[in-house]
C-alpha cells in the first residue's frame, strides 16, 4: 500500500530524514519509535504533503507518486494524519467543518454527499462511539478544547473519513488512561485486512492496547532497527541509548 | 520655602546638577555663514566638510519648524544661542590626560566616569564629550590594536576622510527634518566608531556626554560603521547642570551595519529635567537612524530615558538588507512636568527582515508620555515580521499616557502584530509588597522595575544596575 | 473648484427660503471651504486616505449643484424582503420618504429643519462643504420610554441621472429617556463618480439604546464620507456595525462622546474589499466620565490591491476612571498588492482605567490551511472556510438577532 524508498528530506538545510525506507502492506500495523528530534514528525508532514521540505527519493503509495498528489487530493486517496497538535480555528465550527470535511472526501471516492440530517446522525453515532462530548460539535473547531479533546476529536474525524492509511503522529501524548482507550477503540474498530495504520509514539504505552505487526526504531532520521511488537518492550527496557 | 532649601531639595533628585566652573571659547551668538565657518575653521577642517555643513545651512533656511509632536515648548531663538562652546583648556588640544585641565577630571570623576588610567572603567572605553567637544577618549591604543577606529568625529574627518566621507549622511541625509538639518550645519563634536571585518569588539564603547555652559546648544554628532562581520556594542550617557533656562540637544547619530554585522546601541538619557515647578531642563531632540545595509546585519537600540524636560526622538531602522534585524527597547519615565513623545520607526525593505519593539512607558505627576511609532513593511519586503508591544504606566491623575502607533503592511506575506496596554500599579500589588515590610516608595520602585524588566535585560550589565536605580529615584514623590 | 463652487452655492440658495442671517452662515461655511480645500495627506487625520486626490482622480471636477424642484421614482424593488421595517428613501441626495408606518404616530416626531442651519462644528472641511450646501435636513426624534416595534432601513440610493455630483446629507436623531432605536444604512447605488458626503448626529439621552447597522455592498464606483456624532448620557448604549464593500472610497467616522456614567458604546466593522478599492474607518471614543466602556472591533479581508486603514482612537479624560477601553483589528492579506494601515490610539489621562489595543495583519494561516486540506478540503474551500471564520465573530457581535440574520444573508457570511 505504502513503500517508500531511499526517502531524504531536508528543510532549511537541515537533514532530517536519511535514506529512508519502509514498506506497508494492507491490513498491517507498523509502529515507529523514536527519541525527540529523530524525525518522526517530518515524516508525517512529508506523508500528507506538507510543504517546505526539500524531498528526494520515491513515496509509493497504491502503486501512484505521492508527490504528484496536494494534501487534499492523498486525503481524499484514503491518507489520514491524526495531528500531535491539532490545530484551533477560530470562527469554524467542528460540525461545518467535519461535514465539508467529510463530503469533500466522499466526493472524491465517487460516493454520494450526505444531507444535514444524514451527517448529524452519522456524527452523533461516531461520537457517542468515542464518548466525544456532542456539545464540542457546535463549538469553534478545537478552540478552547483540552488536550484529550482535541486528540479524540482526531479519532473522530478519522473514524468519518475511514482512510486506507492512518497515521497517527504521537496520538497518546498528554491523554489520560482512559482517553488512551478511547483512541485505541477508535483504531481498533477501523482495523482490517485492508486498512492500515502507522502509529508514530515516543512511548510503548499505546502499543499495548493497538497491538502493532511491526516496530521500527528511527534515530537521526535512519531506521536503525525494525522487529515485532516484541522490540517496542525491549526498547521500553533499554532505552533509546542502547540502539546507537 | 526659601531658595536655598529648594536648591538643596532639587540636587537631592538630581545629583548630576552641579555646575564646572570653567573659561570657555565661544563662537559669536547666533545662526549664520560665519559661524559655521568659524566652527570649521576652529576644527580645522577640510573644506569638503564646509561645503557639507553650508549646504545643510542653505536647507535648513527652508524648512519650517516641526509641531506636529504633543509636546509644545515655546518658541526656540534660534539666533539667541551659542553653538559652539568649548573650555579654553581645550585649545590646544592636550596631547594626554596629564595635560587635560584638571577641572575637567574633576566633572567626570563626580560624574562617575573617571578618565585616569588607574582608575577607569573596567572593559568600557569611554569619549567624553564636554560641550561642544571631546575632552578625553580611553582605552585607545588597546583598541587600534584590533584595527577598531574610536575618536573624536572631529579627529575622525582629518584621519579617515575616506570613511566620514562614505558615510556621514548617508543615513541622515542633509536635506532631512529641521532638527537633523540644523545638527548637519553646525554639529561640533561627537564619537566616531569604525570596526573592522570580522572584527569582534572586546570591550563596551561608550560616549558620555556633558552639557555644561549656559546658552549652548549641543550639537554632537556620532557616527558607528560595523563592516562585514563584526559586532560592536556602544553606550550613551548624558547629564547636564541645573538651570533655570531650557537647553536645546540636536544630535544625530547614524549607524551603519553591513554584511552579518551587529550593532548594539543602549543610551541612558539622564540630562536636567527641569525643577518640580517644570523650570529648566534640557530639550533633548535628537535623530537617531540605523542602517541595516548588510544581509542578515542587526541592529539594536536600547534606551532608558528618565531625564530632559522633553524628549523627542525616535531611534530608527532601515532594514535594507536581506535577513536584517531591528529591534527597539525603550523605557521612558516623566515626573513631575516632563514631556517625552519617542518611540522608533521600523521600515522594511529587504526579504525575511524582523523587527521587535518594546516599550515601557511610565508617567507621573503632571507629566505627558506619548509612544510614536511607525512599522512599515514595504511590498517587497516578503516574509517579514514585525512584533510590537507598547505597555504604559500611569501614576495619578494629572499625567497622561498616549500611544500613537502607525502600522503598514504592504506585503501579503508579512505580520505584524501590535499589543498596547494601559494600567496602574494596583493597590493590591501595592498592599502586599507594604505588608511584606517595603516602603510605598519602594514597592512602586520594585514594581516598576519588573514593568520595565525585559527592556533592562537588554542593558550591559554595568549600566542596567545604574539604569535600575534610575528608575526608582525618577519616580520619587510620585505616590504618596 | 472656486468659480463652481461659487456659482453652485448661489443657484442652490436661490431655491431655499432662507433667511438673511441663515444666508451669511452658509456663506461664512462656503468660504471656509473654499479657504481650506477637501481634506489631504497633510491633514493628520487623512494621512491615509487623501481625499483631494481621491475625488481629483477617480471624479475629476465635480459640480456642487443638485435639482431637488422635481421628485424622483421610488423603486421599490431594492426594499428589504422578510422583514417588516420603517423606511427612509434618498433617491440623488433627494429625501423622497419618510415613513414610520409600523410605530404609535404620537411616539415620534420628526422636525423639518430646513429652514433653519443647525451648525456641526467639527474640526474638517468636510464639515463646512455640508453646512454650505446641505439643502433638507430633518431631525427624527423618539420620545421619552418609546421603543420603535420595527427596524428602520436609511435606504441611500443614486441612480445613473446623477454623475459627477457631490451630495450633501444631513440627518439628526433624538432619542429620548428610556427610548429604542433600530437603524439600517443600506447603500444602494447604481451611479458612478460621485461623492456622497453624509453626516448623523445621534443625541442619547439616559438609558436610551441606539443600534446603527451600516452596510456598503452593492459595487459601485462613488467616493462616500459618512461622519457619525453620538452623544451619550447616562447608561445609554450604542452600538455601531458597518459593512465596508461595494464603494470605490469610503471613509466612515465615528465620534462618540461618554458623557454619562455607565455608558457604553461598541463599534464592529468589517472591511471586504477587492480591486483597488480603498476605505477607511475611524473611530474617535470620548471617555469623558467615570465607569465608562468600549468596544471596538473590525476585521479586514483584502484582496487585489485594495487598502482598508483603521484609525481608532481611545480618549480618557483626567475625570473618567474606571473606564474600561478596547480595540482589536485584525487583516488578512490575500494578494501581493493589497494593503492595511492601522493607526490604534491611546490618548489617557486617568489612572485607573483598563485600555487595550491590538492589532495584526498578514497572510491567511498557512498551518490552518494545511490542517484543512489534509482533510480533503480543496485550498479554495479552506480559504473560503476561514475567511467565513475570520469574519463571523464580528457579525456574532450584533446583538439584535432579527438583523443579524438580515445582515449574515446579505453579506453571505455562514454560522
Amino acid at each position: 500500500m505504502l513503500k517508500i524508498s531511499k526517502l531524504n528530506a531536508k528543510i532549511d538545510n537541515k537533514e532530517i530524514l536519511k535514506n529512508f525506507s519502509l514498506n506497508i502492506n494492507p491490513g498491517e500495523v507498523h509502529a515507529i519509535m523514536g527519541p525527540n528530534g529523530s524525525g518522526k514528525s517530518t515524516l508525517s508532514n512529508i506523508l500528507s504533503g506538507k510543504k517546505g521540505y526539500d524531498v528526494s527519493g520515491e513515496v509509493l503509495f497504491e502503486e501512484k507518486d505521492l508527490f504528484e498528489f496536494e494534501t487534499e487530493e492523498r486525503a481524499h486517496k484514503g491518507i489520514f494524519l491524526a495531528f500531535q497538535y491539532p490545530l484551533e480555528i477560530p470562527g469554524v465550527n467542528t460540525n461545518i467543518f467535519l461535514k465539508t470535511s467529510l463530503n469533500a472526501v466522499r466526493k472524491a471516492r465517487g460516493e454520494k454527499e450526505l444531507d444535514a440530517i444524514e451527517f448529524l446522525k452519522l456524527v452523533k453515532k461516531k461520537s457517542r462511539e468515542l464518548k466525544f462530548d456532542e456539545d464540542k460539535l457546535n463549538r469553534q473547531l478545537n478552540v478552547g478544547f483540552s488536550g484529550g479533546e482535541k486528540k479524540k476529536n482526531e479519532i473522530l474525524q478519522m473514524s468519518l473519513l475511514a482512510p486506507k492509511l492512518s497515521i497517527l503522529d504521537e496520538t497518546d501524548s498528554g491523554l489520560d488512561i482512559d482517553a488512551l482507550k478511547i483512541v485505541a477503540d477508535g483504531v481498533n474498530a477501523l482495523r482490517d485486512d485492508k486498512n492500515s495504520f502507522l502509529i508514530i509514539t515516543h512511548y510503548q504505552r499505546l502499543l499495548d492496547y493497538i497491538k502493532p505487526d511491526y516496530v521500527h526504531v528511527l534515530m537521526n532520521g535512519k531506521i536503525v532497527k525494525s522487529g515485532g511488537a516484541e522490540l517496542a518492550l525491549e526498547l521500553e527496557k533499554k532505552g533509546y541509548e542502547n540502539f546507537h | 520655602m526659601d531658595n536655598r532649601q529648594k536648591e538643596i531639595d532639587n540636587l537631592k533628585d538630581y545629583k548630576y546638577g552641579f555646575t564646572t566652573d570653567i573659561e570657555n571659547t565661544r563662537a559669536p551668538k547666533g545662526l549664520n555663514e560665519d559661524v559655521i565657518k568659524f566652527i570649521s575653521n576652529i576644527k580645522k577642517e577640510p573644506r569638503w566638510m564646509l561645503d557639507f555643513r553650508l549646504k545643510a545651512y542653505e536647507r535648513f533656511k527652508q524648512l519650517k519648524e516641526p509641531n506636529w509632536q504633543k509636546p509644545k515648548y515655546p518658541k526656540i531663538d534660534y539666533q539667541d544661542l551659542y553653538y559652539y562652546s568649548a573650555p579654553k583648556s581645550m585649545d590646544d588640544k592636550p596631547k594626554s590626560l596629564d595635560e587635560l585641565d584638571p577641572k575637567l577630571l574633576e566633572t567626570y570623576k563626580k560624574l562617575g566616569i573617571p578618565l585616569q588610567e588607574q582608575a577607569r572603567l573596567n572593559g568600557i572605553a569611554v569619549d567624553a564629550v564636554f560641550d561642544s567637544v571631546s575632552v578625553a577618549t580611553t582605552f585607545r591604543e588597546e583598541l587600534t590594536k584590533q584595527g577598531i577606529i574610536f575618536c573624536p568625529i572631529s579627529e575622525a574627518i582629518q584621519n579617515h576622510p575616506e570613511l566620514v566621507k562614505k558615510y556621514l549622511g548617508s543615513v541622515i541625509p542633509t536635506t532631512d527634518h529641521f532638527f537633523a538639518t540644523l545638527n548637519s550645519a553646525v554639529f561640533t563634536d561627537g564619537s566616531f566608531a569604525y570596526i573592522p571585518e570580522g572584527v569582534r569588539c572586546p570591550m563596551e564603547l561608550s560616549t558620555y556626554f556633558r552639557i555644561n555652559a549656559s546658552n549652548t546648544g549641543q550639537f554632537e554628532r556620532t557616527l558607528i560603521i560595523a563592516d562585514k562581520g563584526s559586532y560592536v556594542s556602544y553606550l550613551e550617557g548624558c547629564t547636564a547642570p541645573m538651570r533655570d533656562e531650557n537647553q536645546l540637544h540636536a544630535a544625530n547619530v547614524e549607524l551603519i551595519a553591513l554584511d552579518d554585522a551587529e550593532i548594539k546601541y543602549s543610551t541612558v538619557q539622564n540630562w536636567y529635567p527641569g525643577d518640580k515647578d517644570g523650570k529648566g531642563g534640557i530639550y533633548n531632540f535628537v535623530t537617531k537612524r540605523g542602517l541595516c545595509k548588510g544581509k542578515n546585519s542587526k541592529i539594536s537600540w536600547t534606551q532608558v530615558e528618565t531625564g530632559s524636560a522633553i524628549t523627542w526622538k525616535y531611534p530608527s531602522c532601515i532594514l535594507k538588507g536581506d535577513n536584517s534585524v531591528g529591534e527597539f527597547y525603550s523605557i521612558a519615565i516623566t515626573n513631575n512636568h516632563q514631556k517625552a513623545d519617542t518611540g522608533t520607526k521600523m521600515i522594511h525593505l529587504g526579504k525575511n527582515t524582523k523587527s521587535k519593539i518594546i516599550s515601557k512607558g511610565i508617567s507621573a505627576g503632571f507629566s505627558d508620555m506619548t509612544y510614536r511609532g511607525l512599522v512599515d513593511i514595504s511590498s517587497r519586503a516578503s516574509n517579514s515580521n514585525n512584533y510590537t508591544q507598547c505597555d504604559s504606566l500611569l501614576m495619578g491623575n494629572k499625567c497622561g499616557a498616549h500611544t500613537v502607533p502607525y502600522i503598514k503592511n504592504k506585503n501579503s506575506e508579512s505580520n505584524i502584530a501590535h499589543e498596547a496596554t494601559t494600567s496602574k500599579i494596583s493597590d493590591e500589588q501595592l498592599h502586599y509588597c507594604q505588608q511584606r515590610g517595603l516602603s510605598a516608595e519602594e514597592a512602586v520602585s520594585l514594581i516598576v522595575n519588573g514593568f520595565c524588566k525585559e527592556v533592562l535585560q537588554q542593558l550591559p550589565m554595568e549600566f542596567a544596575v545604574e539604569a535600575q536605580k534610575l528608575v526608582g529615584i525618577s519616580l520619587e514623590g510620585s505616590v504618596g | 473648484m472656486k468659480e463652481q463652487l461659487q456659482k453652485d452655492f448661489d443657484n442652490t440658495i436661490k431655491n431655499l427660503s432662507l433667511s438673511q442671517k441663515d444666508i451669511q452662515v452658509k456663506k461664512f461655511y462656503l468660504d471656509n471651504f473654499i479657504n481650506r480645500g477637501f481634506p489631504n495627506r497633510r491633514e493628520e487625520d487623512w494621512k491615509f486616505s487623501d481625499l483631494n486626490q481621491i475625488i481629483k482622480k477617480n471624479i475629476g471636477e465635480l459640480s456642487f449643484y443638485s435639482e431637488y424642484t422635481s421628485t424622483n421614482k421610488i423603486d421599490t424593488s431594492v426594499f428589504v424582503d422578510g422583514l417588516e421595517h420603517n423606511k427612509i428613501v434618498f433617491i440623488n441626495g433627494r429625501i423622497e420618504k419618510i415613513d414610520f408606518d409600523y410605530e404609535k404616530k404620537d411616539q415620534i416626531e420628526i422636525v423639518d429643519q430646513s429652514e433653519s442651519i443647525n451648525e456641526l462644528n467639527i474640526n474638517n472641511s468636510l464639515s463646512d462643504l455640508n453646512n454650505a450646501f446641505t439643502n433638507k435636513s430633518f431631525k427624527i426624534l423618539v420620545k421619552k420610554g418609546y421603543k420603535l416595534s420595527k427596524p428602520l432601513i436609511i435606504y441611500h440610493t443614486t441612480n445613473s441621472k446623477i454623475w459627477s455630483k457631490n451630495i450633501n446629507l444631513r440627518l439628526n436623531f433624538e432619542l429620548a429617556e428610556d427610548s429604542s432605536l433600530r437603524v439600517i444604512d443600506l447603500f444602494n447605488d447604481t451611479s458612478e463618480k460621485n461623492f456622497l458626503n453624509i453626516f448623523y448626529d445621534f443625541e442619547l439621552k439616559e438609558n436610551a439604546i441606539l443600534k446603527n447597522y451600516k452596510v456598503d455592498k452593492s459595487e459601485n464606483r462613488n467616493i462616500k464620507y459618512l461622519f457619525n456624532n453620538i452623544d451619550q448620557n447616562k447608561n445609554s448604549i450604542s452600538e455601531t456595525f458597518i459593512f465596508s464593500s461595494g464603494s470605490n472610497f469610503f471613509k466612515s467616522e465615528i465620534n462618540c462622546n461618554l458623557k454619562g456614567e455607565y455608558s457604553s458604546a461598541y463599534v464592529n466593522g468589517i472591511f471586504s474589499l477587492k480591486d483597488d478599492k480603498h476605505h477607511e474607518i475611524r473611530t474617535i471614543i470620548n471617555h469623558l466620565t467615570e465607569n465608562t466602556i468600549s468596544y471596538q472591533l473590525i476585521k479586514s479581508v483584502l484582496e487585489d490591491s485594495s487598502k482598508a486603514v483603521y484609525q481608532g482612537k481611545i480618549f480618557v479624560n483626567s475625570k473618567a476612571q474606571k473606564t474600561d477601553g478596547y480595540q482589536l483589528s485584525n487583516a488578512i492579506l490575500l494578494h501581493k498588492d493589497s494593503e492595511f494601515n492601522a493607526k490604534p490610539e491611546l490618548e489617557i489621562y486617568a489612572d485607573d482605567v483598563k485600555c487595550s489595543h491590538g492589532s495584526a495583519s498578514g497572510s491567511l494561516n498557512e498551518d490552518s490551511i494545511f490542517y484543512l486540506m489534509s482533510r480533503g478540503l480543496n485550498y479554495h474551500q479552506s480559504r473560503e472556510l476561514l475567511i467565513n471564520g475570520f469574519l463571523l465573530d464580528v457579525v456574532e457581535k450584533i446583538t439584535d438577532s432579527e438583523i443579524k440574520n438580515l445582515i449574515k444573508n446579505m453579506i453571505g457570511i455562514k454560522e
